[in-house]
């Protein structure tokens, strides 16, 4: 429900909503909401929460910065010694087409963080990359890259980095997971808004059944994404094994199919550039496409819970404990 | 092995439901021969049935099931959050289905907020002990998804009222010993207002208890009659005309609060298929995890509310809908898992999962249809024309 959230997320959320919304280009809106400093105060729960409510923000606003990939190296900002700012982790995604490194947002200026399983990570300034724009709609920034091996030399062994890599695995796919939603459910407004002003047969489309319907399980794909991730906030470190990869794969089906409905209730206009619901599903689209595509996720939790023959859910003192907290 | 006696009602158990959740889980992994006992499959729904009432018997007696009830009415104290813990334990300890004390949580918070106190101080322990269980009669052959067209009438005679009528789909009415039933009062065009809420004793003369036998094989659905059966003026839930308050009290907290308590037997019922399973079914069974985690996560904050004394509202229908969706993905996975669910059944193990795959594609309909919580959602959340 929606007041699980809590309050100090809640304002930040609709500040940073009125920040990245009034952000003008140039301007790091990160810098102006103070965002960059939350990164060293992870160890406080209200600062942790305010740091990742921000993705709901971008999905909402389809802003676009370079804080997906800030998160993912927080966890090693001690280990490499770098200021919170100054250090944006890419992300390593594989296709049948190979495997490639993705910057997201504009990382100009800043240290990239290549951490390779096996190898330990690596630092290098931006500059020394080479970064391909890779054109996606959604409003958001996203460049290939790529880096000659021999410039990787591993500042963090991979003793240190096992650790810091599923912690930053973990906080990544929880703000992937929050901006999907936000993304989500601002298109879904979007045609709820569309159903009761677009009328047919002389009344608001919005009247038939068939279109409230469809609007009813957007929602509830919403409702339930939104109880699971801000439940994953509150649990942080208390969340079961795998908990993060539930998440980020209920974040994408569930985003995707609101998607989906939600352009069936907008009809055409919701499958042209001109309106907005395009970019708000490439956002999704494109989010599901990173640190595990719904598809894989979900296939390898059956799996692992077939033969791990564990209980995966939430234990409930872990529950009762993040309530209190 | 030594471990916290319960039934004294100590303090920290009923103060702090982690303490209690703690010593619970220390008792349970004792393995009490009642929870082995009803812990097995068991294809006979009597035996399931019987089963379940003897470890009810079992977890009162200990004190257990005690907590999360008011001390006036046999509970030792604490809330919502204490059943919800205990529920959770006893899944997770091997329990495959609550049976007939689904209506323990569907019913009885409602009965203890608007019954009479005296009458509930006796039937309250009762129910909790597993002795004497509790149908709801509220469908009727007329009125299934239009709740507010009931036809079973209740009239005055002696300081008390006399009911006639017709329920069906009175879940365990066969097994129960009362039945909450919704009466018009009033007359039929004053619709949801004219309809209180009675308590009727199901061994008085005049009512009559017809099994329904259903398409999954088990019987514990019910047509229930009544001709002429007198009720005392204590028997009245609420007050005459406040009925429909009496059916949303309860479909409110049914459909918010109900998924906290049946999810964790759909997981339960993972565990006890994963050996049958294999990786073609591995995407569904992926599915279903997640769609548990959802009602896990939005049903817990259904107990939140509730223990806060918040109403949900229609926001409920939200958990309903999640709740019907894991039910069925849980299903289909088992489906996949065990075909021979399908085309012939050796023991009780398969049995049981013929029975649960197929009541799964009804669990869109009972409790307020899935056509019903959409309207509800397209209405009264999002304010569509």
């Amino acid at each position: 429900m929606t007041s699980v959230v809590e309050s100090p997320d809640r304002e930040f959320l609709d500040a940073a909503g009125a920040v990245l919304r009034a952000a003008t280009p140039g301007e790091d809106p990160l810098e102006a909401l103070g965002w960059w400093d939350l990164l060293a105060e992870f160890d406080d729960t209200d600062a942790r929460g305010a740091a990742l409510a921000l993705f709901r923000a971008q999905g909402r606003e389809l802003a676009d910065t370079a804080a997906l990939g800030a998160l993912l190296a927080q966890p090693y900002l001690a280990a490499t010694g770098s200021e919170p700012g100054t250090l944006v982790a890419v992300i390593a995604r594989r296709s049948a087409r190979g495997e490639r490194f993705v910057a997201v947002g504009d990382v100009a200026g800043r240290a990239l963080l290549v951490d390779r399983p096996g190898q330990g990570a690596s630092v290098i300034p931006a500059e020394k990359a080479e970064l391909v724009p890779v054109t996606v709609p959604g409003r958001l920034t996203l460049h290939e890259v790529r880096v000659d091996d021999t410039a990787l030399t591993p500042v963090v062994t991979e003793a240190d980095a096992v650790p810091a890599r599923a912690r930053g695995l973990f906080l990544g796919r929880i703000a992937a997971s929050l901006e999907i939603l936000g993304a989500a459910e601002q298109t879904a407004a979007l045609a709820v808004a569309y159903a009761g002003s677009r009328e047919q047969f002389g009344r608001p489309i919005g009247t038939f059944q068939a279109v409230r319907h469809l609007l009813a399980w957007a929602q509830t794909d919403c409702v339930a994404l939104e109880s699971v991730v801000t439940t994953a906030v509150a649990l942080d470190d208390a969340a079961p094994e795998r908990h993060d990869e539930v998440v980020k794969a209920l974040a994408g089906r569930n985003g995707r199919r609101i998607c989906e409905r939600t352009m069936q209730v907008l009809g055409g206009i919701g499958f042209t550039a001109e309106h907005d619901h395009h970019l708000f599903h490439s956002r999704v689209l494109a989010l599901d496409a990173l640190l595990g595509t719904s598809a894989e996720l979900t296939y390898a939790l059956g799996a692992w819970w077939r033969e791990s023959r564990g209980d995966p859910s939430a234990p409930v003192r872990a529950l009762l404990a993040g309530a209190g907290s | 092995m030594l471990h916290i006696t319960a039934s004294s009602g100590s303090g920290p158990l009923r103060d702090d439901a982690c303490s209690y959740a703690a010593a619970l889980d220390d008792w349970l992994a004792t393995r009490p021969a009642a929870l082995e006992a009803a812990s097995r499959p068991i294809a006979a729904y009597d035996q399931r049935v019987a089963a379940t009432s003897t470890l009810m018997g079992v977890l009162y007696d200990e004190g257990w099931a005690r907590y999360g009830w008011p001390e006036q009415l046999g509970g030792l104290g604490g809330d919502i959050v204490h059943r919800a813990v205990m529920w959770d334990a006893l899944a997770r300890h091997g329990l495959p289905a609550m049976a007939l004390y689904e209506h323990l949580e569907v019913l009885a918070p409602t009965l203890v907020a608007l019954g009479d106190p005296d009458f509930m101080a006796e039937a309250l322990p009762r129910f909790l002990r597993g002795e004497q269980v509790w149908s709801q009669g509220f469908s009727e052959p007329e009125a299934g998804s239009d709740l507010a067209s009931a036809r079973t009438r209740a009239v005055e005679r002696d300081g008390g009222y006399v009911i006639t009528g017709r329920k069906i789909w009175t879940s365990w009415a066969r097994y129960a010993r009362w039945c909450l039933v919704l009466a018009r009062t009033g007359t039929t065009e004053s619709r949801h207002r004219g309809l209180s809420a009675f308590v009727v004793d199901l061994q008085d003369p005049g009512v009559e208890v017809r099994a329904i036998e259903q398409a999954n094989g088990t019987d514990e659905l019910a047509e229930v009659t009544f001709d002429e059966v007198p009720v005392g003026p204590e028997r009245l839930v609420g007050e005459i005309g406040g009925g429909w308050r009496v059916a949303m009290h309860i479909l409110a907290h049914e459909r918010g609060t109900f998924g906290w308590f049946r999810h964790n037997f759909l997981t339960r019922e993972v565990l006890d298929n994963l050996s049958l399973g294999g990786p073609a079914g591995d995407t569904l069974l992926g599915n279903a995890l997640l769609d548990l985690a959802a009602v896990r996560a939005s049903s817990f904050a259904g107990v939140q509310a509730h223990a806060a004394d918040t109403v949900l509202g229609p926001r409920a229908a939200f958990v309903k809908l999640m709740l019907a969706a894991s039910e069925q993905a849980v299903n289909d996975w088992v489906l996949a898992s065990d075909p021979d669910l399908a085309v012939g059944v050796q023991d009780d193990h398969v049995a049981v999962n013929r029975q649960d795959y197929l009541f799964s594609r009804i669990v869109t309909v009972y409790g307020g249809s899935q056509q019903m919580q959409l309207d509800t959602i397209a209405k009264q959340i999002l304010r569509l024309p």
